[in-house]
């Protein structure tokens, strides 16, 4: 028949369109939830500034994920770049070296704040790491946790039950609550902690300092941060816990809660006196640099945007010291790429 | 029978007036009523949450079409941009105005007219716009223009009265000195994604629904149509037959999600043969490799139709076309499929639209990244409407919740469309015997 004819003729024009389309690819960038914002915005400027630049490809993740799919290999269907809310694992490094990934680029774009922060109709609660610590892990001190309200984790606290929304185990948000804040509270709250951390085996440390709670005091609200605030702005006694942009961006609703009395402000994460402040990353591939047109102009504009007054910082994103951005313009100038030294 | 025949003589009439009938009729109405009443009330309830979606989508989602324009005055002769004139005819100018700085010059421009805080009432993409229209009329450079640009997210919530004081006060400013104009947004219907809810469009969603679907179809309806014809028509009645057919059902019930991995192992995957590395077929993110994943979903549930439909078509009509000399293949295309054709399309577009609402398998496979352009073909990346509300559902700025909610109601008139379409088709096709 005609009819079938000419469907078989456009599947095969289909398929030819499949082969060709791939010789100019568009930069492809996988990875975290938390950057995501930044390079998506950052791919919108480069795609506005004109020229027949295709637009950048940003998938939103996870860190892990993003990592893993980066490290696969090197060519046109792996990505060019990978977002990560923290430092690579020494893990990730070696599987990278495995597929002959090659150099790899190692960019810290800014920090980030994991902010706890409550409605502005609250009861104004002031915590300390160990606070969070025993309120939030699931085996404080070696016990199931008991504590109900705020007041059984610290007297000077006021009794409103311990309700914390959050996001979930996936989450380098999560990750970087308990490497920040939890771990460290641990720390100061179990005098046995460093013996255990010490230990070859880790299962009790992970235990004792690691778990959070899953008795219904964390509230796991999925990797959707405005249900996290949606639900703070219904619930004025729950605390939250977000990157800090969200914070930013709700200030009319939220207030951040101060931990051992530093509350989360851009200035206190900049300087890192606010203990949940962590780098935020960019890995990219050198091999690619040639490969993919456009990937080191993109790669320049990411670095003109990321200054204390850029326009990433009106996005929420808080630029790294001076000399650590200074580090890095170096880096992407000089394509340098990172070794294996000091990662974990 | 084992209870044994009243005997004749016991049978007297029924005494229909008598209280025991009386109550028993009674019930009897009671419980027809009570049934009736039952049945109103689902449809009283189903209808209601129908029209309590549409209401909040609504009452939220027409924001998201209208938009709030300041009227702009750049006084670009005193501005003085260093660009050439000759390279604003050419494909160039864009790289060029970019690169002379329009951006600050615009937000310079703001901050003067409007006064402190005033380079924060216009959007960030507000320069674009001013862009546009340097290239529609380079004489612009020459003088002093007045454009209206799109305002800020923030000085749009002040001057609906949920603002900070300071852009409350700024609202205010604009709106007495009369530069505060609001329209229909056209852009949200011609722009893709973007990181700044103001400068948001859901054609490139659109656009690559369009394409994605297309592919589903071009798929899903031929291979459909034909199994069902050939099992139900051709193929001998035996044990494989038997077995195809409880796997196709089966098939029809698995969830979205295995098709996403399927398509993620099979179109996307690696493999090595014999030393030789095949890379994935086809390119990730695009329209076509998501097109045929759905196709293999929607695929069972258009063969179960399909086959439905040709079992619905009278033996009679294929026993009189056979009796008049018609060849099988005649019999099939000539009668069999044109009277089941109402109920082949019925089934195609419910899994059309199953297909259309479909985000799971297309995370999967990639089809969930932020793309500023829309897609220009079925190898491009693209992401279809249900992906982009859910990604816009996830973005830190505010403004992106009506546009979740307007993204939302195009979609709904998508769907409608599309059943629309369905109905119009059946209607057109309907013939009775």
């Amino acid at each position: 028949m005609k009819r079938a004819d000419s469907l078989i003729l456009l599947l095969g024009a289909l398929a030819l369109g499949a082969c060709d389309g791939n010789s100019a690819r568009e930069i492809r960038v996988v990875g975290s939830s938390t950057v995501y914002p930044f390079t998506t915005a950052v791919a919108e400027a480069f795609v506005n500034q004109g020229g027949d630049r295709r637009a950048p490809v940003i998938e939103s993740i996870g860190t892990g994920a993003g990592l893993k799919r980066f490290c696969e290999g090197v060519g046109w269907e792996f990505p060019d770049i990978a977002n990560a809310s923290r430092r690579m694992k020494k893990s990730e490094f070696a599987l990278c070296e495995k597929n002959g990934v090659g150099e790899i680029m190692e960019i810290q774009i800014g920090v980030d704040g994991v902010a706890l922060a409550e409605s502005n109709r609250g009861p104004g609660l002031k915590l300390s790491k160990r606070d969070v610590y025993l309120a939030l892990a699931a085996n404080p001190l070696g016990r199931p946790n008991a504590a109900r309200t705020w007041r059984d984790v610290n007297p000077a606290l006021p009794a409103i039950p311990i309700q914390v929304m959050g996001p979930p185990a996936t989450s380098g948000t999560r990750d970087a609550l308990v490497e920040l804040v939890i771990e460290p509270g641990c720390e100061e709250a179990d005098p046995q902690a460093k013996a255990l951390k010490a230990a070859k085996d880790s299962a009790p440390y992970d235990l004792r300092c690691k778990r959070i709670r899953d008795d219904g005091a964390y509230i796991d609200k999925g990797e959707n941060d405005n249900l996290i605030v949606q639900g703070l702005a219904a619930n004025p006694n729950a605390v939250g816990v977000f990157g800090y942009s969200y914070l930013e961006e709700n200030h009319d609703r939220l207030v951040g809660v101060p931990i051992d009395g530093v509350t989360p402000s851009y200035a206190a994460i900049a300087d890192k006196s606010y203990p949940g402040a962590r780098p935020l990353f960019l890995y990219v591939k050198k091999r690619h640099l040639r490969a993919v047109p456009g990937l080191a102009d993109f790669l320049k504009l990411y670095t003109a945007m990321w200054n204390p007054k850029g326009k990433l910082a009106q996005r929420g994103l808080i630029a790294a010291p001076d000399d650590v951005r200074a580090a890095a313009v170096r880096e992407v100038e000089l394509r340098t790429p990172m070794t294996a030294e000091g990662l974990h | 029978m084992n209870s044994p025949l009243p005997a004749q003589a016991d049978r007297t009439p029924t005494d229909w007036n008598a209280p025991a009938m009386q109550k028993r009729i009674a019930r009897r109405y009671a419980a027809e009523r009570r049934f009736k009443l039952f049945g109103l009330a689902a449809v009283v309830l189903s209808a209601a949450f129908l029209a309590f979606l549409l209401a909040t989508m609504v009452s939220q989602g027409w924001r998201g079409f209208v938009r709030t324009d300041v009227a702009l005055t750049i006084d670009f002769k005193a501005a003085a941009l260093p660009v050439d004139r000759a390279v604003l005819r050419t494909p160039g100018a864009d790289l060029a105005l970019a690169g002379a700085e329009l951006e600050n010059t615009v937000k310079g421009a703001a901050a003067t007219q409007f006064g402190v805080g005033g380079e924060d009432a216009i959007s960030e993409y507000a320069w674009l716009k001013v862009r546009e229209a340097i290239k529609q009329d380079p004489t612009n450079l020459d003088r002093a223009v007045r454009i209206p640009v799109p305002a800020s997210t923030r000085l749009d919530q002040a001057l609906r009265g949920d603002g900070t004081a300071e852009a409350q006060a700024l609202a205010e400013r604009l709106k007495a000195a009369g530069l505060v104009s609001t329209g229909f947004n056209a852009d949200f219907l011609r722009m893709s994604d973007s990181t700044d809810p103001v400068a948001v469009g859901i054609w490139g969603a659109l656009k690559g629904s369009l394409l994605t679907m297309a592919i589903t179809f071009l798929i899903a309806f031929p291979v459909g149509v034909l199994s069902a014809i050939y099992l139900e028509e051709y193929a001998p009645r035996n044990r494989w037959t038997d077995l195809i057919e409880v796997s196709i059902n089966n098939l029809a019930a698995v969830p979205s999600i295995i098709f996403g991995l399927l398509g993620l192992a099979v179109f996307l995957g690696t493999w090595e043969v014999m030393g030789v590395r095949f890379g994935p077929i086809l390119p990730r993110s695009a329209a076509l490799v998501g097109g045929v994943t759905l196709a293999l979903m929607i695929m069972p549930v258009i063969v179960i139709a399909s086959r439905n439909a040709i079992k619905a078509v009278p033996p009679s009509i294929r026993d009189a076309a056979l009796g008049i000399g018609a060849s099988p293949v005649q019999v099939v295309f000539h009668h069999v499929l044109p009277l089941a054709m109402p109920g082949i399309l019925t089934g195609t577009i419910i899994g059309m639209a199953r297909a259309l609402g479909e985000t799971a398998p297309l995370l999967l496979i990639g089809m969930r990244a932020f793309i500023v352009q829309p897609p220009g073909g079925f190898t491009d990346p693209a992401t279809v409407l249900p992906v982009q509300i859910f990604l816009w559902s996830d973005e830190v700025s505010r403004g992106f919740v009506e546009k979740t909610s307007a993204a939302i109601l195009v979609l709904l008139a998508f769907l409608l469309a599309m059943n629309s379409l369905a109905i119009y088709l059946r209607n057109r096709f309907e013939t009775r015997w």
